[in-house]
């Protein structure tokens, strides 16, 4: 009786969701062709050793500085990314070292995500982070590719099967990037399926797709673009960093955690740039919130649109940067142009924003530029 | 699946060509110089196979204080090694090329086991010189190592099968210098249910390696997770002759100490007289407590307590503790030593529940006595004090029929009536009120037991009806020997209290359930696991059933917190059943510790069964209430006590902690009405004093 009563006021929300069905589909199978980076070569020696020297251990081990210098599949990931766009071959072997014994050590052949220098054993959450598998799997690919060394190709190609067969899962018709094989699926938590939009690095799908063509990764792909084009058409139009999909066509914000656009999904617009998926209607939406004349980057509660928090680090104002070339050309201001490390987490945005800029927008951080 | 099993049956044969490889070793079949000729296979395998790649490769680049450098570094970690005595030859064949520097550097930062910088250097060299190749045996060395590491980080996260694949990869790690590694394969295999291929690996090992403490540990580890008869098999593998023989008593007598274990929770198993031979031979020869309870116990079941009685006694001279105490208590009942049984189990009532238990145990047994016995005042009044704090039905019908037969009707009619508070279905306290209301001439009372009972009851139907002479239970009242100090508690003081005692409430309905299902599984893994889980050990990398049994032991002696790392274990890698089972677990030992928000968070980690989600909900809601009401944070109170009624209905205790908490929000109008409820369904004094609250507030308000 009370469904009844609920009926019309629930049918507008399913319109939308229908509408953005349509609209997402038209607008991914734009974006779904893309050129791949280059990286090798985009990242000067002096910005790349400060950053090395700051979160490098010699063991190979990328040392996440505000998270109690615990390691993380996403860390590594990322240093391998970071090596090859330095072309250093010897940091991305010592990383790449570290990885291998330390992490790849699970009977699904994905990474365990966390590690603790402080624990025994080290590894203190045996779970994947599939978005660190991926970032793994796709500099490897590339390392293979640049340097001729078929270790590293094998190696891709072994972790990229892993996450097909183990992280794909389904909601309703889509195919959907699982955040780990274990915890987040429809069985697994009363709110589950539960998935987080930043997990899907997009640049890295096509080179997956290369090494592991059993699966269907452009399928996810395009879903997970759909998905995000859903989870940004409320009032705040800001994803909260992990989404429940129970009620299929609705994400909302999933139980346990704060219902934020918060540190993960800021590195959204930042992959879809990568992956040169531009042409997102949302990134221009986000381009006038994170300019300097509104609110900027910022932790924002996606219900209330309240600010909790303003990121005002290089790494997070060079994302905005970022966009703001990408989009309308603007030249990156020079504060911004000299790296300063802080932290690991937006030194590490930082200079994945700054290599793209150098391969793909040179013109936004040529001195030439006004 | 066919893929994962040809792996292993690889890895099972490389075994064997690993054995071979071991004993053949690198200096093939010349002895080394300076060692006696070997008299047995044996004997060579005594020897640790040392690294010595580091060494001829100095040697092979004629780097003599290098040679000497590596001799001495090895000699001090391997007292017993002896250089090869091949390293002339060596390095009189390589001695032409000039020692290149940057191998050099490889070969220290490898011993230095800096294993990310070796494959760094060796990328930086190939990128600058393509067609430079690090030295054959300075790869196979890395490889080994990362093979190593690979593996004993798999195995301390419990991920066999990359232990298995790792091994298969790596057969050189297989051999007696690698002990360890084989331990963890052994594991690996019995953790993915190949039982038979870890005792061929153990097989293996005994036949091959020498070292006689590692052999013992060998032995050990096949206690933990092979079945007794493997073991069995494996202890034909001792040495009794050599230079350095076998002593595997220690494994057999553990193994009679099982079985008689296992007997001792059974009384229609018997051991045999070589295994108690054994377990009275460790009790004489250690000083440890585990041996003598299990002879202890195993004498309870079997008969003989007055035997149980001194071991249990020589258990708590070694510090056996509750434990102990809880077999001492019971073997004083068992030879009818009531009085001293009481007095002992109350000094230990708190060390764990099972001593609560049995001491509520012996104590309603005490007063159950026929004829009544004579009782020290003091003792009534501490069981009066625990049977209350405990709220024990069982314990107030006994004080019922205590007083009852003791001429004190009015104080037996009250605990029946508190029984009945605290065990609504107990029907002998239903016929204890509905004799002690007749006997008291109260009409009223006893129509409104009758009407309640008298379709379920035909001996209180029978009163009712007149058919039964009223007589009560006992052939003969005595007189009264210990006057009104068995009175349930009631406020004596007059003064109108603010707020209830709140840990009377601790042990309600939902929870005793609770704990009662806990001791079950408690007593399952005793038997389960046979030796004692008090020895303080990491759970990470047991099977998940091996860690639900631990976590319920571990739930068993008290220590929550690392039950629930166990359950934790057990979530991480059981089964579907085990993960229900160990949030359920875990969810408990929160509630042991009081930390609700936690017990509710480990109850959702996996699917429970509704009735356990009922269970564990309206427990975890009631300490939350409690805690809420003690912080004095009254809304919150009502808020927990409003949610748990949607599961069960609620008791009247937490009925008055819902009138106070009304009360001590001005809610007075809500507030008298609870305890108008309380007060209609027997619990008046409490009841009443609440009602004088409100009345006391209220007539104020209104002057």
């Amino acid at each position: 009786m009370m469904r009844c009563g609920l009926r019309p006021a629930r049918l507008l929300p399913w319109l939308l969701a229908m509408l953005s069905l349509v609209l997402g589909s038209m607008a991914s199978s734009q974006n779904l062709s893309v050129q791949p980076l280059k990286i090798a070569g985009t990242l000067s020696s002096a910005e790349w050793e400060a950053y090395r020297s700051r979160f490098i251990e010699d063991s190979g081990r990328v040392v996440d500085t505000a998270n109690g210098h615990i390691s993380h599949s996403e860390g590594q990931g990322y240093g391998l990314l970071l090596a090859l766009a330095a072309s250093d071959r010897r940091s991305f072997e010592q990383i790449w070292s570290f990885t291998f014994t330390e992490l790849l050590i699970r009977d699904d052949g994905l990474a365990v995500w966390k590690w603790d220098p402080g624990a025994k054993p080290k590894v203190t959450d045996r779970n994947n982070a599939t978005d660190g598998d991926l970032l793994i799997a796709y500099a490897l690919a590339k390392a293979g590719e640049v340097w001729q060394e078929p270790r590293y190709t094998a190696a891709a190609q072994k972790l990229a099967r892993a996450v097909g067969k183990n992280t794909f899962g389904r909601s309703g018709r889509s195919l959907i990037l699982l955040p780990g094989a274990e915890g987040f699926g429809a069985g697994d938590r009363p709110d589950g399926p539960v998935v987080n939009l930043s997990y899907w690095v997009f640049e890295t799908f096509p080179v997956m797709a290369a090494l592991a063509p059993e699966y269907e990764w452009n399928r996810v792909w395009r879903d997970g673009v759909l998905l995000l084009q859903q989870a940004t058409s409320g009032r705040v139009r800001l994803p909260a960093d992990w989404l429940s999909l129970q009620n299929g066509l609705q994400p909302k914000p999933a139980d346990g955690f704060p219902p934020e656009f918060g540190y993960n999904s800021l590195r959204i617009p930042l992959y879809l740039l990568r992956a040169g998926m531009t042409d997102l209607e949302w990134l221009r939406a986000l381009k006038q919130r994170w300019s300097a004349e509104n609110e900027g980057v910022a932790v924002v509660n996606v219900v209330t649109g309240q600010i909790r928090e303003r990121l005002t680090d290089q790494g997070y104002a060079l994302l905005a940067a970022a966009l703001a070339c990408a989009l309308d050309g603007t030249s990156v201001p020079a504060a911004l142009r000299t790296f300063e490390p802080s932290l690991y987490y937006p030194s590490t945005l930082y200079l994945l924003a700054k290599s793209l800029l150098g391969e793909k927008y040179p013109q936004c951080v040529s001195s030439a530029a006004p | 699946m066919r893929l994962v099993g040809s792996a292993i049956t690889t890895a099972i044969l490389i075994l064997g060509f690993a054995a071979i490889a071991q004993q053949t070793g690198p200096g093939g079949s010349q002895p080394p110089a300076g060692t006696p000729p070997a008299e047995s296979p044996s004997a060579n395998g005594s020897q640790p196979q040392v690294d010595e790649s580091a060494l001829r490769y100095f040697a092979s680049q004629g780097d003599t204080r290098r040679v000497n450098a590596e001799i001495a570094r090895l000699r001090a970690l391997y007292p017993n090694w002896t250089p090869p005595s091949d390293l002339s030859q060596l390095s009189a064949g390589g001695g032409s090329a000039p020692p290149d520097p940057i191998i050099e550097r490889l070969w220290n930062l490898y011993r230095e086991d800096r294993i990310a910088e070796v494959r760094a250097a060796i990328a930086e060299r190939q990128a600058s010189e393509p067609n430079w190749k690090p030295p054959e045996e300075l790869v196979t060395a890395l490889e080994t190592v990362e093979a190593r590491r690979r593996l004993v980080n798999a195995s301390d996260s419990g991920q066999w099968q990359t232990v298995l694949s790792v091994a298969t990869e790596s057969p050189t790690l297989l051999t007696c210098t690698n002990v360890d590694v084989l331990w963890r394969v052994a594991e690996a295999f019995a953790r993915t249910d190949q039982p038979t291929r870890t005792r061929d690996v153990y097989t293996y090992l005994l036949t091959n390696c020498a070292n006689p403490a590692e052999r013992l540990a060998t032995l050990q580890k096949a206690l933990t997770l092979l079945p007794e008869q493997q073991v069995s098999d494996l202890l034909q593998f001792e040495r009794r002759t050599g230079d350095t023989p076998d002593d595997f008593s220690s494994i057999r007598d553990e193994m009679a100490r099982r079985r008689v274990e296992r007997a001792s929770l059974d009384s229609k198993m018997t051991a045999s007289a070589e295994d108690l031979a054994a377990v009275e031979r460790l009790i004489r020869n250690t000083n440890e407590a585990g041996p003598v309870l299990t002879l202890g116990w195993y004498n309870y079941h079997h008969g003989n307590p007055a035997r149980a009685l001194e071991l249990f006694k020589t258990a708590l001279d070694r510090n056996g503790g509750a434990k102990a105490a809880e077999g001492y208590a019971m073997s004083l009942r068992a030879l009818e030593r009531l009085t001293d049984a009481e007095a002992f189990a109350y000094e230990w009532r708190e060390r764990a529940p099972e001593n609560m238990k049995i001491y509520l145990d012996i104590a309603t047994a005490l007063l159950s006595q026929d004829p009544p016995p004579r009782l020290d005042a003091q003792v009534v009044t501490r069981i009066v004090r625990v049977v209350t704090a405990e709220r024990f039905p069982d314990g107030a019908q006994a004080l019922g029929w205590y007083s009852y037969n003791t001429e004190q009707i009015r104080t037996a009619r009250d605990w029946f009536r508190t029984a009945l508070g605290w065990k609504p279905e107990d029907e002998p306290s239903a016929y204890g009120l509905a004799l002690s209301t007749q006997r008291l001439n109260e009409r009223a009372a006893f129509n409104a037991v009758v009407a309640q009972w008298r379709n379920r009851s035909e001996r209180i139907a029978a009163l009712a009806d007149g058919t039964n002479s009223g007589s009560g239970r006992r052939s003969a009242p005595v007189r009264p020997q210990v006057e009104m100090s068995v009175a349930p508690p009631a406020r004596a003081d007059g003064a109108v209290p603010r707020q209830v005692t709140v840990e009377r409430v601790e042990v309600e309905q939902p929870l005793a359930r609770t704990e009662e299902g806990v001791r079950l599984r408690q007593t399952r893994a005793r038997s389960v696991l046979g030796r004692s889980c008090a020895m303080t050990r990491n759970p990470a990398g047991l099977s998940g059933d091996a860690a639900l049994t631990r976590g319920w032991c571990l739930m068993e002696i008290n220590r929550p917190m690392e039950a629930v790392a166990a359950f934790d274990q057990a979530i991480a890698t059981g089964s579907t059943r085990a993960r229900e089972e160990a949030a359920y677990g875990k969810s408990l030992a929160y509630l042991r510790k009081n930390l609700t928000s936690e017990a509710a968070v480990a109850a959702a980690e996996a699917p429970q069964t509704r009735s356990r989600q009922v269970e564990l909900g309206a427990s975890i809601l009631t300490q939350r209430a409690l805690a809420a009401y003690r912080d004095k944070r009254y809304v919150e109170t009502l808020l927990a006590l409003s949610e748990r009624a949607r599961l069960v209905p609620e008791q009247n205790d937490l009925l008055l902690i819902r009138g106070w908490s009304y009360f001590n929000l001005g809610r007075y109008k809500d507030a008298e009405q609870v305890f108008r409820a309380v007060q209609r369904t027997g619990h008046s004094e409490e009841a009443s004093v609440g009602l004088n609250a409100v009345r006391e507030v209220t007539d104020q308000v209104s002057q």
